[in-house]
């Protein structure tokens, strides 16, 4: 039971972190993509994403989901919490590709799910 | 999208190592809060705790410098490459506590880095290609 309410938490605390991700970059694809040799350029990206609603709407999410997250760091036994934690590049693929278009191909996929596998067996090792 | 440059790389590779660095802050002061297990009688004791903790709140600092940091990063690549790549420190934090601690890495842990290495990889040359990755 203990461990139950434990993944439900890690996928709490998920949610609320891709979500708030997607608000991030929402933010940042509607600003003129900065020339990061120009420091004015630069400040005026800062200013302008700091100034845009999505940006804060993301932040508090991701807030959320750090609170969450916290929970589940003060449980005793974490070794669940890590390769739960693992499929948020998944969740984040398939999110970024329904809320923001992102394109998805072979090996932006294969690339992801390695990735994936690869934390699962650090994480349990 | 752009494409996952070197100058890419390594921006992401920073916000790794700051993540890494807020996270030890962090862990710290959760640790001092002597807080084991939390229940719904104890979160508002808990979060209580968490709060007025230095640690936390430089954690906190270090978290919020890093927002800057991954802004500019994702200005420059999709968000399905910019999280996949920002797990190089599942690869960096093992190999500098080989390094330093002289901790030793069991053979399942190296497979595990090996396979996040060549995924980083995949997906960083996902936005090298013709075909519907970059543009």
């Amino acid at each position: 039971m203990i461990k139950l309410k434990i993944v439900m938490l890690i996928l709490l605390a998920e949610f609320w972190g891709v979500a708030g991700q997607i608000f991030y970059k929402k933010s940042v694809n509607s600003i003129e993509t900065p020339n990061l040799r120009d420091i004015k350029s630069y400040v005026k990206f800062l200013k302008s994403v700091l100034a845009a609603p999505a940006t804060w709407i993301g932040f508090s999410f991701i807030t959320v989901g750090f609170l969450v997250w916290f929970l589940v760091l003060a449980q005793a036994d974490l070794s669940l919490a890590f390769p739960i934690d693992s499929m948020q590049y998944v969740l984040t693929l398939v999110a970024a590709h329904i809320f923001l278009g992102e394109k998805v191909n072979r090996l932006k996929l294969t690339g992801t799910i390695l990735v994936m596998g690869g934390i699962l067996l650090v994480a349990i090792s | 999208m752009g494409k996952v440059t070197l100058k890419v790389f390594l921006l992401i590779v920073m916000t790794d190592i700051n993540e890494s660095i807020a996270q030890l802050f962090l862990k710290k002061g959760l640790v001092n809060t002597g807080v084991t297990s939390v229940t719904f009688q104890n979160m508002a004791e808990f979060f209580l705790k968490v709060f007025s903790s230095p640690l936390v709140w430089l954690g906190i600092l270090v978290f919020l410098v890093n927002l800057l940091l991954w802004l500019t990063v994702l200005s420059r690549v999709d968000l399905s490459v910019a999280s996949p790549v920002g797990s190089t420190s599942y690869i960096f934090v093992p190999i500098l506590a080989v390094c330093f601690l002289h901790e030793t890495i069991n053979p399942l842990r190296w497979a595990g880095i090996v396979l996040i290495i060549a995924g980083i990889h995949f997906v960083s040359r996902s936005t090298h290609t013709k075909e519907d990755g970059g543009t």
